[in-house]
């Protein structure tokens, strides 16, 4: 898995729609500076190391079905 | 007003109020007066209610023949919860005009019981963190230092209780926002099973992750809110610790944490055991991926809530909320999808260890309240983000659903409270809180009353 580039979110907010967050926020998700957020390239990493696990049919969670 | 009375349980409240020694319109005023006093230092409250709360105080009259323990109590809310007539700010100047149609659920039913609700309390903006730092609505302090964190998200509900501005107080909890402030500030937090009181009428932080919950003095109170509040509730099985079987993770929920804290929860152990529980040790789900389960879950749920706001107010956000949202942006449904799917793992996995305990027994927190201000708490020489660690063992049971609930059981050598958190089986909400309200009964620990300074002239209520 490649380092996340800023091109690549750019080229998302650009070319998939959402909100159009600008390019100093975008920064700030692939190098954090000023501390206000850290961790998206930790957490696609993990969640790349858990795409690697056989989860089967498990659904995902939803109301607590009662006893 | 004597402390006895501010910080006295919702039960005594209760009583004095069915042997006429207080009648609601006098336990209002009382209140009232101690918010002109403290609100401003608390920093506890965003709004109040108070001419509402006095016309209704003055309608429940002095015959409770008939009426619950909740008839007459003056209680406070997180300001998430829709009020009729009120703005539901959620701590943030984008929502300074929301003003409510209609009473949240949970309100309306608070109302039903006779409750009396007097105003609406700060929290972190939007519920985006577990500090309670809010720049625009202030940082409510921790009543036993007023230099920490009361904690949050459900800062300002901690801090009214914690205060003595009211008998109890309404929070949501997402990863422990009701839990952790509660142990930091010396009193008792209980989110139930997922989806056992209704979140109609609350803003949300993350559909699949939030609880409404409760803060209060006592485990007792929490189960007379709980009455109030839940959907369905039922009598619990009489409480007997004799043959109860306590579950003790044997990893991460006693790792990195405050050596006085471990001693702590170590004598509530050894107080078990002498009245014949069995401490059983249990091997948890692994933790490893939690906190980025958790997270992946979370923000895109916030991100599509908060879509319908950020065109025409975006910029009104705190800059650490957008950041958070942009995150939730850049996730793939994938991604978000199998999170979900990892959380049911989760649920069934401590599904499992249930099959051989009754509850399982954890510190609420690995640290005591932390310095309001502080980035990082360093506990073992493990350094970590301040909301990081107030919620590290609180944010496990909100993926899995289950009841817990966060009581004081020891003092720090600082001055501050310690506290140990119990978890249930699903739906089994009106046991835990028996075996809870049991432990606080026989354990023989009493917290004092914070040592508040109280102002000796208002500095002028700044709230209607």
């Amino acid at each position: 898995m490649k380092k996340l580039q800023k091109k690549t979110l750019i080229g998302m907010r650009d070319q998939l729609g959402g909100y159009p967050w600008s390019d100093a926020e975008i920064s700030e998700l692939v190098a954090p500076k000023l501390g206000i957020i850290t961790g998206l390239q930790d957490l696609l990493e993990q969640l790349e190391e858990l795409r690697g696990i056989d989860l089967e049919a498990i659904p995902p969670a939803g109301d607590i079905p009662k006893p | 007003m004597s402390d006895e009375v501010a910080f006295a349980s919702i039960g005594e409240l209760a009583r004095r109020l069915r042997r006429r020694e207080l009648d609601p319109p006098a336990l209002l005023e009382l209140f009232a007066a101690r918010i002109e006093r403290l609100g401003d230092v608390s920093k506890a409250f965003i709004s109040l209610d108070l001419e509402r709360a006095r016309e209704r105080a003055a309608t429940v009259g002095t015959d409770f023949q008939g009426r619950g323990p909740l008839a007459g109590i003056p209680y406070a809310c997180k300001d998430l919860f829709d009020v009729q007539g009120i703005a539901t700010t959620a701590g943030s100047r984008v929502l300074a005009d929301n003003v409510a149609s209609r009473d949240a659920a949970a309100i309306a039913r608070m109302q039903r019981a006779g409750a009396i609700f007097i105003g609406k309390n700060n929290l972190h903006e939007f519920a985006y963190g577990a500090t309670g730092e809010n720049s625009f609505y202030g940082t409510p302090p921790n009543p036993w230092d007023s230099s920490r964190l009361a904690g949050g998200s459900s800062s300002g509900s901690a801090a009214a209780l914690a205060y003595g501005l009211c008998a109890a107080a309404l929070g949501t909890d997402t990863g422990g926002s009701v839990r952790a402030p509660a142990a930091l500030c010396g009193l008792v937090g209980f989110k139930p099973t997922y989806g056992r009181i209704a979140t109609e009428g609350v803003i949300p932080y993350s559909w699949s992750l939030d609880h409404v919950g409760s803060l209060t003095r006592s485990a007792a109170d929490a189960q007379f809110l709980f009455a109030a509040l839940a959907r369905d509730s039922a009598a619990p099985d009489p409480g007997d610790l004799r043959g109860l079987e306590f579950g003790i993770a044997d990893s991460f929920f006693f790792e990195r944490c405050d050596s006085e804290i471990l001693a702590a929860v170590e004598r509530l152990m050894d107080f078990l055991q002498g009245a014949g529980a069995r401490l059983v040790p249990v091997t948890m789900p692994s933790m490893e991926y939690t906190r980025s389960v958790s997270l992946t879950v979370q923000m895109p749920e916030a991100l599509c809530y908060h879509n319908r706001y950020l065109a025409t107010r975006g910029e009104l956000y705190s800059p650490d909320f957008r950041a958070g949202l942009a995150l939730g942006q850049c996730l793939l449904a994938e991604q978000y999808i199998r999170a979900l799917r990892l959380i049911e793992t989760y649920r069934r996995d401590l599904q499992r260890v249930f099959d051989s305990v009754d509850l399982l027994l954890t510190p609420a927190t690995p640290v005591i309240a932390p310095a309001i201000g502080s980035v990082e708490v360093s506990v073992d020489g493990h350094s970590e983000p301040v909301g990081n660690a107030i919620t590290r063992y609180t944010s496990f049971f909100n993926m899995t659903g289950h009841p817990a609930i966060t009581f004081p059981c020891g003092m720090h050598g600082s001055g501050l409270p310690i506290a140990a958190q119990l978890v249930g089986r699903h739906y089994a909400d009106e046991n835990l809180l028996e075996i809870t309200a049991l432990i606080e009964r026989e354990f023989g620990f009493t917290l004092p009353h914070p040592p508040i300074d109280l102002p000796t002239t208002s500095t002028g209520p700044k709230l209607d």
